[in-house]
């Protein structure tokens, strides 16, 4: 199935780069450790200050990756011989999204209890609707990023321009996430901010159904 | 006809690479095409596997232009350039089963791991490639077009890093393609290394495919 095969290989050989790995890791930590310098010691806001920090955290390191998965494609033009295999476009997108989602879960996974520990917020009562929130928002970034990383390859300046298209088309995801994780944190439930899920959802529902008309038209004038 | 270019325009900024270039290949055919360093077969064999679109004129795969059937084209066409099209992180059996599972091959990872036994890869199935030799990359990423067993086979330099050993391999591997009616372009330096597989052979230069002759 191509879509899994696409996944697995991007998986695969970010597993194998300690080096991307580990500067991956480290920035998203160390951003959430200056913020929380820069913040604190004494929070005014905890629940409002650790939530910008934690989706500021994933969504700057998501371009790392997104980054590493555009280089990936071109570096021994892999991507060229995914092209000349014919395999549905859309699958391949969605391969690429699936793999990008789960890097930045894994970012999330790491990022959270420190965000938590250093800003003494969250409970576990509301782990699970957080993970919810956080899934609905890094799907997003993810299907939104692979079609944009797919947009800047084969151009130089590449991450420039790659950062340009992204986070402009990100803020609803962004605000959102925010907004839900700070109701979640400050107040125990996401009801006073539950318009801010239907816009992440529509978000969501964008990004995956443009790539489904323009991925490979992307794909095919990229060079 | 497995392959008909018409007519091949391509410009880059304001210099013409290509100016008119056509060629065309039988079932069976294995044409060399050779020329001067720049004088566009990378630009030339790039339009001809489909990655490359050309200014004017067309490509026909099969009596079809790949805009219109673009799968069914790419899927006749086993393409080895200057790049290595592999992915240097991942093993020669990871490489070559992805790629085979994306293209359809049926027991792609049994034909694959025959295909690199065959160049004597064997041992190194399972290490990944970035410490590979140019050699050692050219041989899988020669394993990696003629994997799906496609009816033509586009080869830009392919002996490049190749010893007499791997070259004799590919010779073997050709001989077996043309057997079975895969047509093959070669684009190379050296007729003498391709030995007794061509039977017709071209130049480009100045942008067009000229002195075609047997």
């Amino acid at each position: 199935m191509t879509l899994i095969d696409v996944a697995v290989k991007d998986l695969r050989l970010h597993a194998r780069d300690a080096r991307f790995l580990a500067t991956l890791l480290l920035f998203s930590a160390s951003l959430v450790l200056i913020l929380s310098v820069a913040f604190g010691p004494i929070f005014r806001e905890p629940a409002r200050e650790a939530a910008a920090t934690l989706w500021a955290a994933l969504f700057f390191a998501g371009v790392l990756g997104l980054t590493r998965s555009l280089d990936l494609e071109g570096e021994a033009g892999g991507g060229d011989a995914v092209r000349l295999t014919g395999a549905d476009p859309y699958s391949i997108f969605l391969g690429k999204t699936l793999a990008n989602f789960t890097l930045l879960a894994v970012v999330f996974a790491l990022v959270l209890p420190i965000a938590s520990v250093f800003f003494d917020v969250g409970d576990l009562r509301t782990l699970p609707i957080l993970v919810g929130v956080a899934a609905l928002a890094l799907l997003g970034y993810a299907a939104w990023g692979t079609l944009f990383a797919a947009l800047a390859r084969g151009l130089k300046a590449r991450e420039l321009l790659l950062s340009v298209l992204l986070f402009p088309s990100l803020v609803p995801l962004w605000i959102g996430a925010v907004k839900c994780t700070h109701a979640l944190w400050a107040g125990g439930s996401i009801e006073p901010v539950r318009d801010w899920i239907k816009l992440m959802a529509v978000a969501d529902v964008l990004g995956l159904a443009l790539a489904a008309f323009l991925y490979e038209l992307i794909q095919e004038a990229s060079e | 006809m497995i392959l008909r270019a018409r007519d091949i325009q391509k410009r880059f900024e304001s210099r013409w690479v290509l100016r008119g270039a056509s060629l065309a290949l039988e079932p069976g055919e294995c044409v060399l095409l050779q020329g001067p360093n720049g004088s566009g077969k990378t630009t030339f064999a790039r339009i001809l596997a489909t990655l490359l679109a050309p200014d004017r004129g067309g490509v026909e795969i099969e009596g079809v232009a790949p805009e219109k059937n673009r799968r069914g084209a790419r899927r006749a066409i086993g393409f080895a350039s200057h790049q290595p099209h592999l992915y240097p992180g991942l093993t020669p059996l990871e490489n070559l089963s992805f790629f085979g599972r994306l293209a359809g091959v049926p027991a792609a990872e049994a034909r694959a791991i025959g295909l690199l036994d065959r160049f004597a890869l064997t041992p190194f199935t399972r290490t990944p490639m970035e410490h590979f030799s140019r050699g050692m990359f050219q041989r899988v990423a020669l394993t990696r077009a003629l994997l799906p067993e496609p009816k033509l086979l586009i080869l830009d330099e392919p002996y490049a890093g190749l010893d007499d050993e791997g070259t004799a391999t590919l010779n073997e591997l050709l001989a077996d393609a043309k057997a079975r009616g895969a047509a093959t372009l070669l684009i190379a330096h050296e007729r003498e290394r391709a030995g007794a597989l061509v039977t017709r052979s071209a130049a480009l230069r100045n942008g067009v495919v000229e002195g075609e002759g047997s």
